[in-house]
């Protein structure tokens, strides 16, 4: 059958990734302490690391070992590898159910959070970097798949907007675990917010995003992991919910206001106001 | 086999009616034997402890990919996976004591670790060019942008828990 001539073709893959895995996972976790509190190394960001060094994209020599065509059967598995996590965080929700429905307003306005991009990216970005209208696709959300299909639709994906979102897009995805892993890490050691905040904020993003914020969470306060994980994984399912519609209601059109305030003469202006005027 | 040719079918995985589900059931399961050793690793567990979490938590990632497949209305398949896990294992289910324990020693962690080795692997010379073109300063912004969203998300939340606990 089909099915199995395609899993005769990824095996390869499959291999490098047990072997990366259990390299990993044998290295463990890391600490390095720094001043204000500790950066923790989990196993998947080695294991990102790893592949990344293997991948023949990145570094060509490898082409010898995974033909570049190979590692590109890579990208669909992500999403069914993260599954499998995914499931063991449902039946972490479970059985804290009521401390999720208790904590329900904290949870439900924590995806307002989202709005934080636009108070600390977007003035960066338009007065310290100068960039012109990529600036409303970069700030105005994380910039996960459902914030690209929202700027997709709107200006298209070659328009500055489009331009500003994927490269946000693609920072998160080389980068975004290592942000989340040191920054909750840090955070959870300084004792600045709750854990149950800074678990909750953890579903912001993307699934190994909330794996690296949570784990560093787990790693740094070991007696609340339940916890920790529950509320992560409750925020990430709110973030499926609501996201989008922050992002397209609130976020999206706030960012669009600003930018017209700030540069009133950016010829760029006109064309989303045109389809906008065409549409209602 | 997704080849990112240009930007416009760059839209990845969050669509995922278009996976097949025979050919995402078989790697669901590849992932899932992938995560045994990792388990035997990070956790205390017996090996038959392991096989019976993990089969456990398979069979919560069918039911999640037939909800996506045959339901009327779309939802990306890891909320249904989650919602999946979830109501099986609330407090009034009756077998809720019995999942529970079969899946509460595996390591979430460890679960994490294939996911970001296939991430590493898919990285392509289009995202790679991506990140050239777009430079130092989107890097920055996206930075800001990861840090922003978690403060401000972070923030909210410890306010509102004062406020109402």
């Amino acid at each position: 059958m089909d099915t199995v001539k395609t899993l005769a073709r990824a095996w390869p893959i499959h291999l490098v990734v047990l072997v990366v895995g259990i390299v990993s996972q044998l290295i463990g976790v890391r600490s390095i302490p720094i001043g204000i509190g500790t950066i923790l190394l989990l196993p998947l960001l080695f294991a990102f690391v790893f592949t990344l060094l293997l991948n023949p994209h990145v570094v060509p020599p490898m082409g010898r070992l995974i033909r570049p065509r190979l590692a590109a059967a890579a990208s669909p598995l992500i999403v069914v590898a993260i599954m499998p996590f995914i499931a063991k965080f449902g039946t972490t929700i479970g059985p804290s159910i009521e401390e999720i429905i208790r904590s329900g307003p904290a949870l439900l306005l924590q995806e307002l959070g989202n709005l934080g991009t636009i108070a600390l990216a977007f003035p960066v970005a338009i007065w310290v970097f100068r960039m012109g209208r990529e600036s409303i696709g970069a700030a105005h959300s994380i910039a996960r798949e459902p914030n690209i299909a929202i700027i997709a639709d709107r200006y298209g994906l070659r328009s500055a907007e489009g331009t500003g979102v994927m490269g946000v897009y693609v920072m998160g995805t080389l980068f975004g675990t290592f942000v989340f892993a040191i920054v909750a890490s840090v955070l959870a050691t300084a004792e600045v917010f709750s854990i149950e905040a800074l678990a909750m904020a953890c579903g912001v993003g993307s699934g190994s995003m909330m794996a690296a914020c949570s784990g560093a969470l787990a790693e740094a306060v070991p007696g609340s992991t339940d916890s920790i994980v529950a509320l992560a994984g409750a925020s990430n399912l709110l973030t499926y919910a609501t996201g989008m519609y922050v992002s397209l209601f609130v976020a999206l059109p706030l960012v669009e206001w600003m930018y017209r305030k700030i540069r009133p003469d950016d010829p760029g202006n006109r064309r989303p106001a045109e389809t906008q005027e065409a549409t209602s | 086999m997704t080849t990112h040719e240009t930007e416009e079918d760059f839209l990845p995985s969050g669509d995922d009616r278009s996976l097949v589900l025979t050919d995402t059931l078989r790697d669901v399961a590849v992932v899932t034997v992938i995560a045994i050793p990792l388990q035997l690793i990070a956790t205390d567990l017996s090996l038959l402890q392991v096989l019976a979490g993990m089969l456990a938590l398979y069979v919560v990632c069918v039911i999640g990919l037939l909800l996506t497949t045959f339901l009327p209305f779309y939802l990306p398949s890891v909320a249904w996976i989650s919602l999946v896990g979830i109501a099986l294992t609330m407090p009034f289910m009756p077998w809720a004591e019995w999942f529970v324990g079969l899946v509460s020693g595996i390591d979430f962690l460890a679960l994490a670790v294939p996911c970001l080795a296939y991430a590493g692997l898919a990285i392509s010379s289009l995202e790679l060019s991506v990140m050239r073109r777009s430079g130092w300063k989107i890097l920055v912004v996206a930075v800001l942008v990861f840090v922003g969203t978690y403060v401000g998300s972070a923030a909210i939340a410890d306010l509102v828990l004062r406020v109402t606990s």
